[in-house]
């Protein structure tokens, strides 16, 4: 029976059939792959770029940033302090759900893009206190439109930085090299 | 094999934070039990689990009797927590390196992601105040909204023990430098020691001389530390008849 079928696959239409099926096998392997590498869908494409372009500072819509551990995402209160003053605002489609949850009352469900795992406690404040720029986690905003998550969150990225500040601070390396700085 | 000269040398360096329990004003009201298990996410195993010797508890109150019964006369209740041994025993048997000593903080430190479950360190400590996730608890819906987000919900296979409140520890010091100064005695302190009535448990500085832990031990004389011939040296002292 086995042999009969190997028998089968080795004649030239058998050959075509093996290689549809890898074509096919390959092509969904591809299309699962890239499809972790999509932002996730949000309920306004909300175009970064034009907002940075604008002048708007990352503080000004991400203000836990500087205070405490989270750096949170607006409500639509505070889109719509500016955007009631804009016409465009009532006739855009892309506006449309912001629109209808300031009537409504119910927030927009924003997906977070950039996250780390639930064993890795981080803290926004003391990476902005010590200086580091939004845009070194999170990558140029001004060049993107709806948030993506330019690299990994993993150990790796996060040490590496971590590394590199303490440089030749001993005390400052064993602080920021302990297991106990993040994982608790 | 320590010689016993050496458990002297380094006897003499204190950890960083410590704590000191007074058996005498303990009323073994378990509060502290419950205060450490809203803090720190610590779940309810329920009855047929606990039957098994596997109920999660990173603090418990443990009682003694003198003398035979009926005329059993109770010791002073003592809580036993991680006692964050200087030289602790449950860190060079683990394997996967998940539990490690703390050089920042001077801690005995659970890295839940490295765990792999082998309960080595917990077989190896003398104190037994480690616990096991011996499954997935679920918390049905009303009762998911009191996990405390500074702390990571353990999963199964995964070690788990007393951290010292790592999570208020680091909140103090990020508070502290935010406002541009050193973290104050008495700023904050444990669940355990924040939830007992009586005031027993006292946590702070043991390096600092000036701190209320310090304090304390100066006054209430000669303290003991638990299984301190082992050389563990436990960061927990504890005071009774004084």
């Amino acid at each position: 029976m086995i042999k009969r079928l190997f028998d089968w696959l080795r004649q030239p239409l058998g050959l075509i059939a093996v290689g549809i099926t890898l074509l096919a096998v390959f092509s969904v392997a591809a299309y699962g792959i890239s499809l972790t590498q999509q932002a996730p869908e949000q309920p306004v494409q909300f175009p970064h770029q034009t907002h940075v372009a604008f002048g708007i500072q990352c503080l000004y819509c991400h203000p836990g940033a500087a205070k405490g551990p989270s750096a949170g995402i607006p409500a639509q209160a505070k889109c719509w302090a500016c955007h009631n003053q804009i016409a465009k605002t009532e006739t855009s489609l892309l506006l449309a759900p912001l629109k209808q949850a300031v009537i409504s009352g119910k927030p927009l469900e924003w997906v977070p893009v950039a996250q780390v795992p639930d064993f890795v406690q981080f803290n926004h404040r003391a990476h902005i206190a010590a200086g580091q720029n939004c845009e070194n986690c999170h990558g140029d905003m001004s060049k993107q439109n709806v948030a993506e998550n330019p690299q990994v969150f993993n150990m790796g990225f996060c040490l590496d930085c971590h590394k590199q500040v303490a440089g030749d601070d001993h005390e400052k390396l064993v602080k920021l090299v302990d297991c106990g700085t993040c994982h608790y | 094999m320590i010689r016993p000269e050496e458990i002297k040398m380094s006897a003499e360096e204190t950890g960083k934070w410590g704590m000191v329990m007074d058996q005498d004003i303990c009323t073994g009201c378990q509060a502290c039990v419950v205060a450490c298990a809203m803090e720190n996410n610590i779940t309810f195993v329920g009855e047929e689990d606990s039957g098994y010797g596997r109920s999660m508890h990173w603090i418990r109150i443990e009682r003694f009797w003198e003398g035979e019964y009926p005329e059993v006369k109770m010791t002073p209740n003592q809580p036993m927590l991680c006692q964050q041994c200087g030289s602790a025993t449950c860190e060079p048997v683990c394997p996967a390196f998940a539990t490690v000593h703390s050089q920042a903080e001077q801690l005995n430190l659970q890295v839940y992601n490295r765990c792999v479950g082998t309960r080595y360190c917990a077989n190896n400590c003398p104190y037994q105040v480690r616990s096991f996730n011996w499954r997935d608890y679920e918390r049905p819906e009303p009762l998911s909204n009191q996990f405390n987000p500074d702390v990571t919900v353990r999963r199964r296979g995964v070690m788990e023990k007393c951290t010292f409140c790592i999570q208020r520890i680091h909140k103090a010091q990020d508070k502290a430098k935010s406002e541009g100064r050193e973290v104050v005695d008495g700023e904050f302190t444990t669940a355990c020691a924040q939830a007992c009535p009586a005031s027993a448990i006292t946590f702070g500085r043991v390096d600092d001389p000036e701190s209320l832990v310090s304090q304390l031990a100066k006054k209430r004389g000669h303290g003991i530390k638990h299984l301190e011939e082992l050389g563990t040296l436990p960061n927990v002292t504890y005071f009774k008849g004084g």
